[in-house]
């Protein structure tokens, strides 16, 4: 578990840092005539509508997975009526996963 | 921690005891109470940007400036960090298995300094906004006014001094031996993780205050151009301080939800380690990202990436706690009370207000929506979309225990419903004017500006419905605590199991017998 969240942190420092450092340098060493301007300013919108895409496309799944835990998991759901296998200990909320539970 | 219900006691009692559940009660109280006069001022506001150039409710520019100020600081100073400090009073030393916090008298002057700095805030009714740029604060900001901010925020920083090292020392200290920090549960993790970035922040805030005032006062010249200072070094000590407080108005609404979702999933939190990380991650990169408010002030290329890099930064840890949030969810049996709804839906704007906070610390990006309502709403997205929820959801959660009876679950779902399609509509509104243009701030506007027009008269009709569901949240806490069903004090909630944390927090000093 420990492994796995190491590496998802990792590579997700590690790709918001090429998507950027890529487009910085991009910008490096040119001069900015008026005509330049203009383009830059139409990079900066196509960042923006790149990023977007990708806010909501992430969006779109983690909300996704919200909404479905929230019906599927919800007490008044018929295949959600039997207690979970915590519901039995003194406080279901006690113990960790870490531990093997209770 | 039933108050009152079976065995009343003189007010006087509550406001001079120092145990720890009635300076809680003093916190809460007091928080609920400012959040609801700085909610009537953000209302004038959008009510009068509703109807542009009638002057409807605000007459004249400088009292505009002063109502966006006073709904500012009192949100930020007298609503958030006191409602924290409340139910951190309320549980930490319950959860850390302590008699009261480390300095109970230590921590009664604590709260006590809040009305006078609240008092100071209202009664200057400054017109700085709640940054105090220089030159401005410096220059032109009328008399009193400012300097009674200026006293305010100082007597208020104190507070949080005083009452972050009465927090550092309970958790740290007093902590039961048989207890490992590791094991102490998440809100306290939280209180302890922002009350360490309380005691770095703060005092550089502190310091930039007293400059502030003495180069208005004409006896130094820090941030005055007009004698060679510099008002870009106030910004640096400013956002220093307060891009950390953002995570220290955060994380204990996060703290909270770690509180609340297990309980009403009915099952053990998925990770306490990834959450600790994610605290302590969460508190280091605090401090490296307070440049992101400065990109347009000239700062070189070099600088604004490391600050954008830190930034992002935050991403990865924010994202842990939400995936544990989603993973403590699966595999339960949840029960939607009040508590369990405003913490999802908290948790849901939380991943939005962070996706337009991904946007804004990209540097390029940042230069289109600098000064605009983007970054109104961006704020306002997280301090009422995740902070407020995740507030508003502890403290239907702690009525029960607070007051002895139950709130209306009627009631709270219309104040479920309002709360979240008004935070919605009006901050997601203020992001499609920022990118139509619209600087913050502003008075006025011209009413030829069509989409301008309806996208203000959009984001207020949302105000409206925001603020009507806190009327029914009023009328709730103050019917259901005085003619409220009585609460099955062992399980007000019905989700089976012991409530060991807020059950316990019972005060000794009237509650025997009971």
């Amino acid at each position: 578990m420990k492994t796995l969240i190491a590496v998802s942190v990792i590579t997700v420092i590690a790709l918001a840092l090429v998507s950027q450092m890529h487009f910085a340098n991009a910008q490096l060493g040119q001069k900015v005539s008026e005509k330049q301007y203009i383009n830059l300013r139409a990079e900066v919108w196509n960042e923006f509508f790149r990023m977007t895409t990708a806010a909501f496309t992430v969006g779109a799944i983690v909300s996704g997975t919200m909404i479905w835990l929230v019906w599927r998991f919800r007490e008044s759901n018929p295949k959600n009526k039997t207690p979970t296998k915590w519901e039995k200990f003194d406080d279901p909320t006690s113990g960790t996963y870490e531990e093997g539970g209770h | 921690m039933v108050l009152e219900l079976r065995k009343p006691r003189p007010v006087w009692q509550i406001m001079f005891s120092t145990h720890h559940t009635d300076v809680a009660l003093l916190y809460t109280i007091t928080g609920v109470a400012f959040l609801f006069m700085a909610g009537v001022l953000a209302l004038m506001i959008r009510t009068h940007l509703f109807f542009p150039g009638q002057g409807v409710l605000i007459p004249d520019p400088a009292t505009f400036n002063r109502i966006f100020t006073v709904h500012g600081l009192t949100m930020l100073f007298l609503f958030a960090l006191p409602f924290a400090a409340g139910i951190g009073n309320y549980l930490v030393p319950i959860m850390v298995r302590y008699k009261d916090m480390a300095y109970p008298k230590l921590n009664a002057v604590a709260f006590w300094m809040n009305p006078v700095g609240g008092a100071l805030l209202w009664l200057g009714f400054s017109d700085t906004s709640w940054v105090s740029y220089a030159p401005y604060s410096v220059i032109r900001a009328p008399g009193p006014a400012a300097d009674m901010m200026i006293f305010g925020l100082k007597i208020l920083g104190i507070s949080s001094i005083l009452s972050s090292i009465n927090f550092v020392v309970t958790i740290l200290k007093c902590k039961h031996p048989d207890l490992p920090l590791r094991q102490v549960p998440l809100f306290a993790w939280s209180i302890l993780t922002v009350s360490l970035m309380t005691l770095v922040a703060m005092p550089t805030y502190a310091a930039s205050l007293i400059m502030l005032l003495t180069d208005r006062l004409g006896v130094s010249g820090f941030f005055n151009p007009s004698i060679g200072g510099d008002p870009i070094a106030y910004l640096h000590l400013f956002w220093f301080t307060f891009h950390p407080e953002v995570y220290i108005f955060l994380l204990p609404a996060i703290g909270m939800m770690y509180e609340l979702i297990p309980r009403f999933s009915r099952k053990p939190l998925f990770s306490q380690a990834s959450g600790v990380f994610a605290f302590v991650m969460l508190g280091l990169i605090g401090f490296a990202s307070w440049g992101h408010h400065m990109y347009s002030t000239g700062m070189d290329f070099t600088t604004k990436v490391v600050f954008m890099i830190g930034t992002l930064a935050a991403v990865p840890a924010s994202g842990m706690h939400v995936f544990n949030f989603l993973a403590t969810m699966w595999g339960g049996r949840i029960r939607f009370a009040a508590p369990m709804k405003f913490a999802v839906g908290g948790i849901a704007l939380f991943f939005s207000a962070g996706a337009g906070g991904v946007l804004n610390s990209a540097m390029p990006l940042d230069f289109i929506t600098h000064g605009t309502y983007w970054v109104v709403g961006h704020m306002h997205l997280f301090l009422t979309g995740t902070i407020a929820f995740g507030f508003v959801a502890m403290m239907y959660y702690m009525f029960p225990f607070i007051t002895g009876r139950m709130y209306s679950e009627k009631l709270a779902n219309i104040h479920f419903i309002g709360m979240m399609w008004g935070t919605v509509q009006v901050f997601f509104t203020q992001h499609l004017l920022g990118l139509e243009g619209m600087a913050r701030r502003i008075y006025d506007y011209p009413a030829e500006y069509t989409s301008w027009v309806q996208l203000n008269q959009i984001a207020t009709v949302g105000a409206w419905i925001l603020g009507g569901s806190f009327v029914f949240f009023l009328a709730n806490l103050i019917y259901s605590a005085a003619k409220g069903k009585e609460a099955n004090m062992d399980d007000p909630f019905g989700l089976g199991g012991k409530y060991y944390y807020p059950y316990q927090a019972k005060n000794p000093t009237h509650h025997t017998g009971y």
